[in-house]
C-alpha cells in the first residue's frame, strides 16, 4: 500500500475516481473546480455541483461567475442542464441516493457520464466525513454510467489528523493541472503563496512555455486585489536555466516594476545565481530573491 | 590633477622609485577628490606604495595582483563589478592602479591578456574612471612591452623609464590585428585520449549538456565548475545554432592542465561585427540590453576562451583549468 495519499492532476481524473482536494485559497478551489467541470463538458458529461451554502447571487449564477473568473463561459451548459447545482443532504445514505438518481437522469438525458463536485468549506456543515466510503457513494451510480467524484475541503480549517480522516474514504488527492510538462521541465501554478513553480531545466527547447507562463502570471498578478503586480516564482527544483530564460525573468520583473510591483525568485540554485550575477541581473530593479536554497 | 571622462594610461618603470613616483600622487589626487582608489599591484609594490602614502594608505583598497589577475574576462568582470558597486551610478570616479601578472602565462593566455588591455578601453569608454597600468620594464618580455603603446591611449606622467609609446590602436582595429596573429599560431593542445564528440542541432542542446556533465565528472572536476562548464557550453551551442546555420559539433578533450570544450559550427551566418558583439563577449553588457549576455556569461564562467571566426564557420574553445 502507498504510505502517502496519491496526487493526481485534476485533468488526469478517470471515471470511477473519487478524489479529495484540500485547497488553501479560494482561487485554488475555483481553479480545480473549473477544470473538473469544464473537462466534463468537453467529455460529454453532466457536471453536478453539490453546494451546501446557497449564497447570493444564487447557485447557478454563482457557479457561472466562478467559472467566468477562471476564463470559461458556461451560460449554455447552465441553461440546458449539462451543469447543475443541488443542495446535498447531510445524511450519507441520502447523498448516495441523490447521486444515484442524478446518474439515472443523466443517462436518460443521453449524456456520457456524470461528474459530481461536493463542496464543503467549513467544519460542521454536515459534509466533511459525510460521504463515507467512496465505493458506497459512487458505486451504485457507477453501475448506471461513468461517474467521477471530487470532494473539496478547506485544508486550513482542519488539522493533519482530521485531514487524514477526510482523506481515508477517497481514492487519492487532486491537485491543479500542470501548466506545462515536457521531458525537461514542469511548470505548475502555486496558490499559497500565489505564483509559479518550475521544476527541471529551461533551455531553448521550452523557452516559449516559460514565456507563456510568465505572461499569464503577470495577468494573474494584475487582477489580484492584494499585492497586485507582484509575482513569485518557486525555483527550488529548477536545476538549469540558460541566459535567454533568465532574460525573460529580468524583463518580466522590469515590467512588473514599472507597474509598481516586481517578481520574487525563491530558492534559486547556486549555478543559476552565478549566471544571474555574471550577467549583472542581480542588480536589476523588479527582481528580488526570496528564500535562498541550501546546496545539497 | 582632475580630468573628466575615462583615462587609461600605461606607466613604465624600471626602479622602485619610478613606480612610486608614477603612482603616489595619482592616489593622493584621487583621495583629495573623494574618488574611490583601488591598487592591484605586485606584492612588493603594495609595500612601496603604502610606505610612500603613510596614513593615507588607509583609504586605499589594496590587492595583490596574483589574487586578482586570474583570467582575463573574469578579471574585467571583477573590475566592472567593483566599479559599479562604488561609482554611485556614475557620479563618483574610481581610480585604479592595475598591474597584470605576466609571468607564468602560456602563449595563449599572454595573447588574451594583451587583448584584455585593449578591450578595457571599450569596456570603460563611457565611465569616468581612471586606470594606470604599471609595466616593470626590468622583467617583462618584449612581446608584452611592444604592445603597451598599442593598448593604452597615453602614458602616465612621471614615467622616467624607457618610453614604450607606440601608435595607439582603436580596440576594434587592434582586435582584428590580433585575430590574424592568433590564427597563425593557434593554441596548441595535445588531447589525451579520444575527444568526446557530439553533433548538435536546433532544439537538442540538452544532448550537449549531458555529454559535458558526464565528461566533467570523469575528469574529476569540482561540482560547481562542472556546472559552470555545462552552462558555458550550452550558451556556446545555442549561439552556434542561432548564428552558425542551425547545427554544429561539440568536442571535449583534455590535457594535464585544461579541459577544453570546442564548439564549432559550419558557418552560414554572417561574421559578427566585433564592436556590435561587445568584442565577442569581452565587454560587459548593459543588464537592460536585449542581447549580448550569452558570450559575456560564457567568458565569465570559463577560465579562458579562444575563438576563430572565419568564413567557414566559428570555432569557440572554452578552457577550464583542471
Amino acid at each position: 500500500m502507498d504510505t502517502g495519499p496519491a496526487l493526481r492532476a485534476v485533468g488526469e481524473m478517470r471515471p470511477g475516481d473519487h478524489l479529495f482536494h484540500g485547497y488553501a485559497t479560494e482561487e485554488e478551489r475555483e481553479a480545480v473546480l473549473a477544470a473538473f467541470l469544464v473537462d466534463g463538458l468537453a467529455s460529454g458529461h453532466r457536471g453536478l455541483l453539490l453546494a451546501p451554502a446557497q449564497t447570493p447571487p444564487g447557485p447557478l449564477e454563482g457557479l457561472r461567475e466562478r467559472l467566468r473568473r477562471q476564463g470559461h463561459d458556461v451560460a449554455d451548459a447552465l441553461a440546458d442542464g449539462r451543469l447543475r447545482v443541488r443542495r446535498p443532504s447531510a445524511d450519507p445514505q441520502d447523498l448516495g441516493e441523490l447521486v444515484c438518481r442524478e446518474a439515472e437522469g443523466t443517462a436518460a438525458d443521453g449524456l456520457l457520464g456524470l461528474r459530481v463536485a461536493l463542496e464543503a468549506s467549513q467544519r460542521g456543515d454536515g459534509a466533511p466525513g459525510g460521504p463515507g466510503d467512496a465505493e458506497k457513494l459512487l458505486g451504485p451510480a457507477f453501475q448506471v454510467l461513468p461517474v467521477i467524484g471530487l470532494c473539496q475541503y478547506d485544508r486550513l480549517a482542519f488539522d493533519a489528523r482530521e485531514l487524514a480522516a477526510l482523506d481515508a474514504p477517497h481514492h487519492g488527492r487532486v491537485v491543479a493541472d500542470d501548466i506545462w510538462q515536457d521531458e525537461l521541465l514542469r511548470i505548475t501554478r502555486t496558490f499559497a503563496p500565489p505564483g509559479l513553480a518550475l521544476r527541471g531545466e529551461v533551455d531553448d527547447s521550452n523557452l516559449t512555455a516559460v514565456a507563456r507562463a510568465l505572461r499569464a502570471e503577470t495577468r494573474r498578478a494584475a487582477g489580484r486585489a492584494e499585492n497586485p503586480h507582484r509575482a513569485r516564482v518557486d525555483l527550488r527544483e529548477l536545476t538549469f536555466a540558460d541566459v535567454c530564460a533568465l532574460r525573460l525573468f529580468v524583463f518580466t520583473g522590469l515590467s512588473l516594476h514599472a507597474l509598481g510591483g516586481g517578481m520574487v525568485l525563491d530558492g534559486v540554485a547556486p549555478q543559476v545565481r552565478r549566471v544571474l550575477h555574471a550577467a549583472g541581473w542581480d542588480r536589476v530593479p523588479g527582481l528580488s530573491w526570496g528564500e535562498e536554497r541550501e546546496e545539497a | 590633477m582632475t580630468r573628466l571622462g575615462f583615462v587609461h594610461q600605461a606607466l613604465s618603470y624600471a626602479t622602485d622609485d619610478g613606480f612610486v613616483a608614477g603612482t603616489a600622487d595619482f592616489v593622493r589626487d584621487g583621495l583629495a577628490a573623494d574618488d574611490a582608489v583601488l591598487a592591484v599591484v605586485a606584492g612588493h609594490n603594495i609595500a612601496l606604495l603604502r610606505d610612500a602614502l603613510g596614513s593615507a594608505a588607509r583609504d586605499v583598497e589594496f590587492f595583490d595582483a596574483v589574487d586578482w589577475y586570474h583570467y582575463p574576462s573574469r578579471t574585467l568582470g571583477r573590475y566592472h563589478a567593483y566599479c559599479t558597486a562604488r561609482d554611485e551610478g556614475g557620479a563618483r570616479r574610481v581610480r585604479v592602479i592595475g598591474e597584470p601578472v605576466w609571468t607564468g602565462r602560456t602563449a595563449a593566455e599572454t595573447r588574451e591578456w594583451i587583448r584584455y588591455e585593449s578591450v578595457v578601453n571599450a569596456a570603460f569608454a563611457h565611465s569616468g574612471h581612471w586606470i594606470i597600468c604599471p609595466y616593470d620594464t626590468r622583467v617583462l618580455p618584449a612581446d608584452v612591452l611592444d604592445t603597451v603603446g598599442r593598448t593604452h591611449p597615453e602614458m602616465a606622467s612621471g614615467a622616467a623609464a624607457p618610453d614604450v609609446r607606440g601608435p595607439y590602436a582603436d580596440p576594434a582595429d587592434f582586435y582584428a590585428e590580433r585575430s590574424e596573429l592568433d590564427r597563425v599560431s593557434p593554441a596548441p593542445l595535445a588531447a589525451s585520449g579520444a575527444p568526446r564528440t557530439v553533433a548538435f542541432t536546433r532544439g537538442d542542446s540538452v544532448a550537449a549538456r549531458l555529454a559535458v556533465a558526464e565528461y566533467a565528472r570523469r575528469c574529476g572536476m569540482a561540482e560547481d565548475r562542472a556546472r559552470d562548464m555545462v552552462a558555458a557550453v550550452h550558451e556556446a551551442v545555442v549561439n552556434a545554432v542561432r548564428f552558425g546555420g542551425g547545427r554544429g559539433v561539440l568536442r571535449v578533450f583534455n590535457d594535464s592542465d585544461w579541459v577544453v570544450c570546442e564548439v564549432a559550427d559550419a558557418g552560414g551566418g554572417t561574421a559578427p561585427a566585433v564592436r556590435d558583439t561587445g568584442f565577442l563577449g569581452r565587454v560587459p553588457p548593459d543588464p537592460h540590453a536585449p542581447k549580448g549576455h550569452g558570450l559575456w556569461v560564457v567568458r565569465q564562467l570559463c577560465d579562458l576562451v579562444t575563438e576563430d571566426f572565419g568564413a567557414g564557420g566559428a570555432v569557440l574553445r572554452l578552457h577550464f583549468r583542471r
